[in-house]
């Protein structure tokens, strides 16, 4: 577009001191506002982003308020596109930016960048009832046999098996399959959004490659690079709340498990996205970036795409399960008694990457949308009929898994959230996309020269800093949940502090 | 000829009728395909007979296995004894002895005891040997498993001199480790590691190689590990076998003193060994005081260098001798062909994993390759187990021919995870332009800091082929995924690369 930094702010207003609007106009065929949540320091960094990408920016990645507004501007989004705070470059969608469309509408899409490739990438929370001074002492052990069940391998304690035809059943019945074979509890289920089945799935929507991917080499289910944590409580912030979740006091163990559907999650995106953008010029769908690859709702490719998805959804609550499973095991083999004894129940279980089918009011009336959640988290209100009866009163239980090694927070949902962001809340931590630092010319010509003699042309990045310290663009964890807090979206009910980290 | 006598048991234990409901599967070879098998096949039917019969009195014992991604993997090798193995695993029968014959029409092998025994499926895991230069000249040593590079510690205990011929990953990682000991590396390409890097990569670890201290220690190793295994009762032979870190219990110490000079002969060979009566001293390289050596090796590039002894890691050659009677089939390399089943061409119920192996029958496939190493033998032999358990159950029930075993996706991309020079490198897919014969729209994305990363992703027509990652780059998961995604990521250029952006989190 070739505006200047003052003409794109002619287009954002703060509307309170927590949430700025986007008018429509910013980018081309907005057909609702956008609007994002900050608080006065990550206000900067999204202005700052947007001045940098008017200077040229770094390449093809948009600043976060240009891919809120071109999300704004598909075909039947209904009351805003909106960031949360952690709101940060992603593909198609930013990560941390949530979108709802009318499934009424026939105009309405469903795009696969909305959800992201790691399809119900998720946290989930166990406590149990042992104390940091409980583990201190076997903290060693207790990560060595963590480490031994998690990541699996030939001969290793851990072995779930998973043969083609497991996999498949997996994929249609989520949490379901678990329970069957013995690897979660019933109560699990109950504390999981969804229950850990999206009752829609369809595995023959899943392509053989997806399944390939999905379908770990000796069959048992690896957990691959996603992480747990053993945590304590740091802080209580809403007494009432913890005590529902079973959480009384500081030093508290739980263990946060993070996961989500790793390749085969990015295998039916991008089947998706292929199959889309052949089916949009015959759809005469037009959108302002080509990741924006989307097809209507009702549309097969929209209909295999849901059935994929949710499948691959399907897959990630499983893997946590499989997780939680293992993870109970091994603290059974430590401390000497059957899990049960250590209480250690899921508190509950939240996707972070996903798109649902769900009711919400819009202008009084009670309308069914698909709600596109990507880097963003379902905070459904107290006396939701969604929300296990145990946190009725109190809300859905919100898990903010920070970067792995930072802390991790427990929110609840609010009706205030309800309201004015379709039941989401942030997700994490972010970065916005900073200036390009000036950086040393190191001296790596040398090796330009010899690479060069290939004869193929070379394009160089710039390199890494050694010692890059915490760039000044990072959106903390603590900001970006008090953020929430302060904008009456979620609310915050306890802080956690990792003590050991498994990587599988 | 090796042989040991079974005791009443075991002579009686193996006399049994391989059947249908008692299958018995015979491994041969106890490396690291061969070990992967058996305790694949161990891990996936309990019930089923397996047995390993190994000439060599070690077994390889892989450990510490780390799931990196998808189809990434990296693990320690060992060598027990077939009693410590025998203990680790007693579902697993080991026969330390050499197999004389096939007979693939009636399902059974002869050991060289002459003891027959029947099977029901057969995988011929027997590796490669050293491809050793001027095999019978004493001063040369070939070096490939734990007794070789026993000897070759040895020897450069009293060495101030030595010569490597290869350019292979041992040579590579023994030129690095080598200390108080002057080197002369002689290799036929141009640049060194030429198998694994391309000339960038070795540019970037040239400094490194050639400035390293003297007590330099920048492994990292994993935080949690398994114990050493029972491998280490005192008695028993043990050792560091060849995986990332092979080198550990060894001294690689020579008597130069501090100094250690590496002089690489690149695009030479040797062409011939003299010993000092038979070299014209006049031709003789003079690098050092020392005038008389114990062997002098002459180059096809002129150069006549003497040196206390020669260390040829020159490649390997299939170890098929078991195979060459039976109507099975051989590619170039010397490895006998096996299908996309593991299965040897022209034979039933024979299987072959590892070195041994050749996979030239396969499909060409767009982002894997096959490389002798250790990875691709772990997987070679998982996938081997998998498919003889599968035709095993599909004779039993359906009575119909083999059906087929969809190949694991490790086959669908080239991933290995090991180390040089200190540092964590790791390679994707076609991560040389590989068998990209159209050059139109190929392009590298190179970032690199001098002595800490180097970054490498090939590019054709704006999709990811292959990645050289050096350093702890934390992008092995998003670049495995982007390349079996097959996306087109034109849009984004080298930013692609850039350190200010999170590329995981964006494809997240």
């Amino acid at each position: 577009m070739g505006r200047s930094f003052d003409e794109e702010l002619q287009y954002l207003e703060r509307k309170t001191d927590y949430c700025w609007t986007i008018k429509k106009g910013f980018v081309p065929n907005m057909q609702v506002e956008g609007a994002f949540y900050v608080n006065s320091h990550l206000e900067k960094l999204m202005l700052e982003e947007l001045r940098n990408s008017c200077r040229g920016g770094i390449g093809g990645f948009l600043p976060g308020v240009k891919q809120i507004a071109n999300v704004a501007a598909l075909p039947g989004i209904v009351k805003n596109s909106i960031g949360l705070p952690d709101v940060h470059s992603g593909y198609g969608f930013a990560i941390g930016n949530m979108a709802a469309f009318d499934m009424d509408d026939p105009e309405s899409i469903v795009s696969p960048g909305g959800v992201g490739f790691d399809i119900n990438c998720g946290v989930r929370l166990i406590r149990t009832n042992l104390d940091e001074t409980d583990v201190t002492p076997v903290k060693e052990q207790l990560c060595q046999s963590l480490f031994d069940h998690i990541p699996v391998g030939v001969g290793s304690k851990g072995v779930i098996p998973m043969q083609a035809k497991d996999l498949n059943e997996a994929l249609e019945m989520g949490v379901d399959w678990s329970l069957r074979e013995g690897y979660a509890w019933a109560e699990d289920k109950e504390h999981c959004e969804e229950y850990g089945r999206l009752l829609q799935a369809d595995p023959s929507k899943v392509s053989a490659k997806a399944k390939k991917r999905g379908l770990p080499q000796l069959g048992t289910l690896g957990a691959g690079n996603h992480y747990a944590e053993i945590q304590v409580v740091d802080e209580i912030f809403d007494k009432h709340a913890a005590n529902k979740m079973g959480i009384d006091h500081k030093g508290q163990v739980c263990v946060m498990v993070h996961c989500g559907s790793r390749g085969l999650g990015h295998q039916v995106a991008t089947d998706a996205l292929v199959a889309m953008e052949k089916a949009m010029a015959r759809d005469k769908i037009i959108v302002n970036d080509r990741q924006l690859a989307c097809a209507h709702i009702k549309s097969a490719e929209g209909q295999d795409y849901l059935k994929g998805m949710f499948a691959a959804g399907n897959y990630a609550w499983v893997n946590r399960s499989s997780m939680t499973f293992l993870t109970r095991q091994a603290f059974g083999k430590v401390f000497n008694c059957p899990p049960d004894d250590l209480d250690m129940q899921l508190i509950y279980d939240v996707s972070h990457n996903i798109a649902k089918v769900e009711e919400h009011m819009v202008n009084g009336k009670q309308k069914t949308l698909l709600v596109h959640r990507k880097g963003s988290t379902r905070a459904f209100p107290p006396h939701h009929p969604l929300i296990p009866v145990d946190y009725q009163l109190t809300g859905q239980p919100v898990l903010i898994g920070g970067t792995m090694g930072t802390c991790s927070y427990v929110l609840t949902g609010t009706q205030h959230g309800m309201d004015t962001t379709f039941g989401t809340t942030c997700h994490g931590a972010g970065r916005a996309l900073s200036r390009a630092k000036s950086r040393r010319n190191l001296d790596y010509q040398e090796v330009l020269d010899k690479l060069a003699e290939k004869g193929i042309s070379i394009r160089v990045a710039s390199p890494k800093l050694v010692m890059e310290e915490a760039p000044e663009s990072y959106k903390d964890v603590t900001e970006v949940v008090n953020t929430c807090h302060e904008a009456g979206i979620s609310k915050k009910a306890i802080k956690l502090r990792p003590i050991a980290v498994i990587k599988g | 000829m090796i042989c040991r006598t079974l005791d009443r048991f075991e002579t009686a234990a193996l006399k049994f009728t391989a059947s249908m409901e008692n299958p018995v599967f015979i491994v041969v070879g106890g490396g690291i395909a061969g070990v992967s098998c058996a305790e694949t096949i161990n891990a996936l039917e309990p019930s089923a007979k397996v047995v390993i019969i190994s000439v060599s009195p070690l077994i390889k014992a892989v450990r510490n296995v780390q799931e990196l991604t998808r189809t990434l993997a990296s693990f320690d090798v060992d060598e027990t004894s077939i009693k410590d193995y025998s203990d680790l695993h007693p579902n697993i029968s080991i026969i330390h002895d050499i197999v004389k014959e096939i007979d693939s029409g009636e399902k059974f092998v002869v050991t060289g005891c002459g003891e027959t025994l029947k099977y029901t499926k057969l995988c011929v895991c027997t590796g490669a040997r050293q491809n050793v230069i001027f095999s019978d000249n004493k001063h040369v040593i070939g070096i490939r498993d734990t007794a070789s590079a026993k000897e070759l510690d040895r020897k450069l205990h009293n060495a101030e001199r030595l010569v490597v011929v290869g350019n292979g990953g041992i040579a590579i990682e023994l030129i690095f480790q080598i200390e108080c000991c002057n080197v002369v590396w002689v290799i036929k390409d141009k640049a060194i590691g030429q198998v694994f890097f391309d000339p960038g990569a070795s540019q970037f670890f040239l400094p490194i190689l050639l400035n390293k201290k003297t007590d330099s220690s920048d492994m990292k190793r994993m935080t949690y590990k398994l114990e050493q295994s029972a491998a280490t009762k005192a008695g028993h032979v043990t050792g560091g076998a060849l995986g990332p870190d092979w080198h550990q219990n060894l001294q690689l110490a020579g008597q130069a003193g501090q100094t250690k000079e590496i002089n690489i002969q690149y695009q030479a060979e040797v062409e011939t060994l003299l010993s000092s009566d038979q070299v014209d001293h006049s031709e003789v390289d003079r690098k050092s005081n020392k005038s008389l050596w114990p062997v002098y090796a002459k180059l096809t590039n002129g150069k006549v260098l003497g040196c206390d002894f020669i260390v040829s890691a020159t490649g390997v050659v299939p170890n098929t001798e078991v195979l060459t009677q039976l109507p099975c089939s051989f590619s170039e390399d010397g490895g006998v062909r096996i299908d996309e089943n593991m299965r040897v061409t022209g034979l039933c119920g024979v299987y072959a994993a590892g070195d041994v192996c050749s996979t030239t029958a396969w499909q060409k496939k767009p982002h894997w390759h096959q490389m002798r190493l250790w990875t691709q033998a772990r997987q070679m032999g998982m996938f081997a187990a998998q498919c003889m358990i599968s035709h095993h159950k599909n004779i039993q029930t359906s009575n119909s021919s083999d059906c087929e075993t969809p190949q694991d996706i490790c086959f669908d991309l080239f991933a290995h995870a090991t180390r040089f020079f200190g540092k964590r490198v790791i390679l994707l897919g076609r991560y040389n332009a590989q068998g990209i014969e159209d050059s139109q729209g190929l392009e590298f994305l190179l970032r690199t800091t001098p002595g800490e990363e180097y970054i490498k992703v090939v590019m054709l027509n704006g999709r990811m082929q292959g990645a050289v990652l050096i350093g702890e780059t934390d992008l092995e998961e998003t670049f495995e995924n982007l390349i079996l995604n097959e996306i087109d990521l034109s849009m984004l250029g080298e930013d692609l690369l850039n350190p200010d952006v999170d590329i995981t989190d964006y494809f997240d």
